[in-house]
């Protein structure tokens, strides 16, 4: 168990508290770039509601909700060439929150030039709209490489899932759950479905899990049944990029799952998918965005899929897991360590230094270690996983079938 | 757990950290001390096994 005092800490994400503000010195994805339109809309991030929009200049501005004039939500708004203007009574401002013009208001005031809306920077970056709530100076957008890669597909799915982001990046250092959840439980619903035998990849039993605090997080290795400390499960293994992402596939399919505190109960999941074969692939036009969906038509969570087994997990938890009720074991040693390093980065902060992670000269590309044999073949890795993943719902997914060119596995019903 | 095993600071500082797991039926406390960044496990033992001597 944990203390109610210390699970409050490792949880409120809002302004003001240790973990607040931690999070605060990491840029976060706030939208996906379709999101960021002539129509001003309302995001909301670490308990802070945001207006999003995109000038005529296509400057992209982040607001907080409120007008500064008389508190109407500034969603309620048109876009101008420079600028967004209020709904209620014309007050228009730029990025950088300054007022621009006070239509009700004497020519000659000057008042406009004492107002400002509390306005965040934010930066577009492979797909995404990244924001930084926290203390100037900000530090670089972590310029990771399924971002910048230039020769490989993309393709972004998301959802809000209510619960808090910290269940979820538990999850990220739980290995065990694979054999089970995804193994045992999965097998079971297939079972149950008439849709054949248990899943191949998944099943397999873990003989031996490691866990690395590194440069970029938390490395986190495994030896499966049947296999040694010769293969890249072990050798190489795969990241929980701190504080917030994890990074899973195998060779040519690289996934970040993003974590994204809306506030202390939901949160913004994106997973954000490269395909990249050998050789790499060709130009893509534009990055689709889609959401994937938490329930089916009879409103039950949809369960019958990886991402989705792991959804309801993360969600059944509680909105914020009451972790003075659990019982943990030496299997939990990864998800103790995961809380160990919020707790000493918090501290960090608080003392005033920059926590893990964070990046103050520019840079290219930051490259993330990442097996290429997952599970002993990336091949079998790749046909389970752009199945039962959230891939399922990508309006590209015929295409990524064609692109790698892998075989139809047998286990397809 | 109320004291770091290896400075004797206080563990039950805001900044501190102790996390508590079992491991059969050992009783086990991770604890990190915010004061000397001490990482250490404290075990409360169900039993001492000690080794047998020849004879």
């Amino acid at each position: 168990m944990l203390s109610a005092e210390k699970n409050r800490r490792l949880t409120q994400v809002g302004p003001g508290t240790p973990m607040g503000e931690l999070l605060r010195r990491y840029w976060w994805p706030v939208a996906t770039h379709d999101m960021a339109t002539r129509v001003p809309v309302k995001r909301r991030l670490l308990g802070e509601d945001l207006v999003l929009y995109r000038d005529g200049n296509g400057t992209v501005g982040l607001l907080a909700e409120q007008c500064p004039h008389r508190r109407a939500a500034l969603w309620l708004g048109c876009t101008e060439q420079e600028g967004l203007r209020c709904g209620y009574h014309g007050w228009r401002f730029d990025e950088s929150g300054q007022c621009l013009e006070q239509p009700g208001e004497p020519a000659e005031s000057t008042f406009k030039d004492r107002i400002r809306a509390t306005a965040y920077p934010v930066q577009e970056l492979g797909g995404l709209v990244f924001a930084y709530l926290g203390p100037a100076p900000a530090p670089e957008l972590p310029r990771y490489d399924l971002f910048v890669w230039e020769d490989a597909w993309r393709d972004i799915g998301h959802a809000e899932l209510p619960c808090n982001f910290v269940q979820i990046m538990e999850n990220s250092v739980d290995p065990y759950h694979v054999e089970w959840l995804h193994g045992r439980y999965g097998s079971f619903l297939r079972e149950l479905d008439g849709r054949g035998g248990p899943l191949p990849v998944v099943t397999k039993k873990h003989v031996k899990v490691a866990f690395e605090v590194f440069e970029h997080g938390i490395l986190k290795r495994r030896v499966l049944e049947g296999h040694t400390e010769e293969d890249e499960d072990w050798k190489v293994g795969h990241p929980l990029v701190f504080p917030h992402m994890l990074r899973v596939g195998a060779a040519g399919l690289a996934t970040f799952q993003i974590r994204v505190p809306i506030d202390d109960e939901n949160t913004w999941h994106v997973w954000y998918q490269t395909y990249r074969p050998e050789g790499g692939a060709p130009p893509q036009e534009s990055v689709p965005v889609y959401e994937v969906p938490l329930r089916d038509e009879k409103g039950e969570y949809l369960r019958d899929y990886v991402d989705g087994q792991d959804i309801v997990a993360w969600i059944t938890q509680g909105r914020v897991s009451d972790r003075t009720q659990e019982h943990l074991g030496k299997s939990d040693l990864g998800v103790i360590l995961l809380r160990k390093l919020y707790a000493e980065q918090m501290d960090r902060v608080a003392s005033g230094l920059d926590p893990l992670c964070t990046y103050r000269e520019p840079h290219d590309v930051i490259d993330l270690p990442m097996e290429k044999d997952k599970f002993g073949s990336a091949v079998e890795f790749r046909q389970l996983w752009t199945r039962e993943s959230s891939i399922r719902y990508s309006p590209i997914k015929d295409e990524i079938f064609e692109l790698f060119g892998d075989p139809v596995p047998a286990w397809v019903s | 757990m109320n004291f770091c095993p290896g400075c004797g600071a206080s563990l039950e500082t805001e900044a501190s950290f102790v996390q508590e797991f079992w491991s059969g039926a050992d009783r086990n406390f991770l604890c990190w001390c915010a004061a000397c960044d001490l990482l250490s496990t404290v075990v409360l033992p169900a039993m001492i096994v000690s080794h047998e001597p020849e004879h």
